[in-house]
């Protein structure tokens, strides 16, 4: 059975909303996999050997990757150092299948890039919930930022989607910070790092004071660099926005050093040699609501988002746009 | 004092990782967090009455964990950025004194009355943001209290010592344990990276024109510790009149008018807090 997927490339992944990979030569498990989830849900494709997968591999990426331990071309271990050693593969979790509780006494963890382990005998039920796990895992750890730790880009997009799709009510507020570059430039990128992180906190606290509603919308994500994402029912977004400001206003000054402090900002030279000073840091937060359900798709919001940013921008101080369109 | 009795009191403090604070304070804090009405404001304003919680909140809000160590000098700020979670984590977490209470009480009123002179003399001074300086006022003897936590077989000998030789708790800590309370404060607040301003401010209270960056908060702390203490608000520990240098009003430019202005307003201020008693 293996062998004929092997030899099948008619393989179409958007049929299927999770796709498996399983490299092994050992027919139960196949079967035993393809029984785990419904076909709709999870499919698996598999192969027998490692080199028969590899070109598949990179340049079909699966969800999921299971490799067994003992391969006939080459060691499981190998195969999943292979493709962890490239930094775009890295966030595919590899699953490791063993022969049994003994290959673990040799096993050193922390020198392999593996992220779950199965051993023989298999029990489903177990087996199906490591696997889950296992891929949830990876999309909460990939996605966050390194620094604040905070949901990324995937997962701010499927938030908002989800919320369009459900018709819900938000506000998506789109946060940066005025003056950042001139403050890293003056401070350094890990003094840059402190402020970045105190706005993140500065966030998570604010949108959590808020009570939740059903459909659950607080969400805290960091697009990346000075940039960061806030959700909240569309009721309570303006309130959380004049906090977020306020407090914003408040603490940054402790960020700076005490003569930047008493002077306000920061004074740097230009290319051109022309003295400049840059006020304080500060927030500009371009809210775009999705009343009656205006929103079709997250890609939109971003959209208007930019529009009302330079609006924001515009402000001096902490400010904070709201977008009055309706429809 | 031998050398490694010394280094062994040193260590024996350091390795301090509970302070337990008084019931009145802990029970309110306890009560507002509880309740899902109350704000982060209100909850600093109670946790700036109590040296213990508000070191504690300071310690955690600039623990590397939260990425921006030694910034955070303000309790209103820390509670922002902890969140109320956090905060209930941390008093959850806090026990409170079953020994020692009778002395704990009056060096809380001390702690507090001092936090409050601390303000009072910033604004008379003319310095900037003269809230900030009641932290390290609040703080200043803090050393007292860990010390009493970590060493409580040598706390009685302090108090002993004082009776005895009728001499200042300071005089005391030096002859008994080798070391005074404001080591102990700088080792603290190194150890749990407060900001710079606060450390000196707590360090140097009794030697204010050693404090490199900030002499004016050590000034500051200095003035108002000798301030309370005439006023004979709370208990720091003996009955000493204790020694006010004349070099700290110089670096503060206080002359006596101005002293008497923040004399006038500390007044005021210790009928107000009477009236926060949380008995």
């Amino acid at each position: 059975m293996a062998d004929m997927l092997d030899t099948s490339p008619a393989f179409d992944p958007s049929c299927c909303r999770q796709r498996g990979m399983v490299i092994t030569a050992d027919p139960a498990l196949t079967a035993m996999l393809d029984a785990l989830w419904p076909a709709q849900d999870v499919c698996w494709q598999a192969f027998e050997r490692a080199s028969r997968a590899m070109e598949e591999l990179y340049a079909e990426p699966p969800d999921l990757l299971l490799v067994d331990e003992c391969l006939p071309d080459m060691s499981g271990l190998e195969l999943a150092m292979a493709v962890k050693s490239e930094n775009v593969y890295r966030q595919m979790p590899v699953v490791l299948v063993l022969r049994g509780p003994e290959a673990l006494d040799s096993l050193d963890w922390s020198a392999m890039e593996v992220d779950e382990f199965l051993l023989r005998p298999f029990s489903p039920v177990e087996i199906r919930s490591r696997l889950a796990l296992a891929l949830a895992r990876a999309t909460r750890t990939l996605d966050a930022n390194p620094l604040s730790k905070l949901p990324g880009n995937t997962s701010i997009i499927q938030r908002v989607q989800h919320l369009v799709e459900a018709g819900a009510e938000f506000g998506l507020a789109y946060v940066d910070l005025d003056n950042f570059k001139s403050f890293n430039d003056k401070y350094g990128f890990s003094r840059g790092d402190e402020a970045l992180m105190m706005t993140a906190r500065l966030l998570v606290n604010v949108v959590r004071e808020h009570p939740q509603q059903a459909p659950a919308m607080h969400f805290v994500g960091h697009v990346g660099g000075d940039d960061f994402v806030f959700i909240l029912p569309a009721t309570q977004v303006e309130a959380a926005c004049r906090a977020v400001c306020a407090r914003f206003d408040a603490i940054v000054p402790s960020f700076y050093d005490e003569d930047d402090r008493r002077r306000g900002g920061i004074r740097s030279t230009d290319r051109q040699g022309n003295a400049q000073d840059f006020p304080l840091m500060s927030l500009s937060i371009a809210v775009v609501l999705n009343h009656n359900a205006k929103l079709t798709h997250a890609g939109e919001a971003a959209s208007m988002a930019a529009a009302l940013k330079k609006k924001a921008k515009a402000i001096s101080g902490s400010s904070y746009v709201m977008d009055q369109r309706q429809r | 004092m031998a050398d490694d009795l010394r280094l062994a009191h040193r260590n024996r403090i350091l390795a301090v990782k509970d302070l337990p604070t008084l019931p009145k304070v802990l029970e309110e804090v306890t009560r507002l967090v509880a309740d899902p009405n109350s704000s982060t404001d209100q909850v600093a304003k109670l946790i700036a009455y109590d040296q213990v919680l508000s070191a504690k909140v300071l310690k955690m809000v600039n623990s590397p964990i939260y990425g921006f160590p030694g910034r955070i000098g303000s309790i209103q700020h820390a509670l922002v950025l902890l969140g109320l979670n956090v905060i209930k984590g941390v008093i959850i977490s806090t026990s409170v004194f079953d020994f020692m209470i009778s002395t704990m009480n009056g060096l809380w009123e001390h702690s507090l009355g001092c936090a409050l002179a601390c303000t009072e003399i910033a604004k008379v001074a003319g310095l900037e943001e003269p809230e900030e300086y009641s932290v390290p006022g609040l703080l200043h003897d803090l050393g007292k209290v860990v010390t009493a936590v970590q060493l409580p077989d040598i706390r009685q000998e302090l108090d002993a010592t004082v009776k005895e030789r009728d001499c200042t708790y300071r005089e005391a800590e030096a002859l008994v344990i080798g070391f005074t309370h404001e080591a102990v404060n700088g080792w603290l607040a190194q150890h749990w990276r407060l900001p710079l301003k606060i450390r000196e401010g707590m360090a140097w209270h009794h030697a204010p024109t050693r404090a490199e960056h900030y002499p004016a908060a050590a000034c500051v702390v200095h003035l108002a510790d000798f301030l309370v203490k005439a006023y004979e608000y709370g208990f720091s520990g003996d009955d000493q009149v204790p020694y006010l240098d004349p070099n700290a009003l110089k670096i503060l430019k206080l002359d006596g008018d101005a002293l008497d202005t923040v004399m006038d307003a500390l007044a005021e201020k210790f009928l107000e807090v009477a009236d926060i008693s949380f008995s």
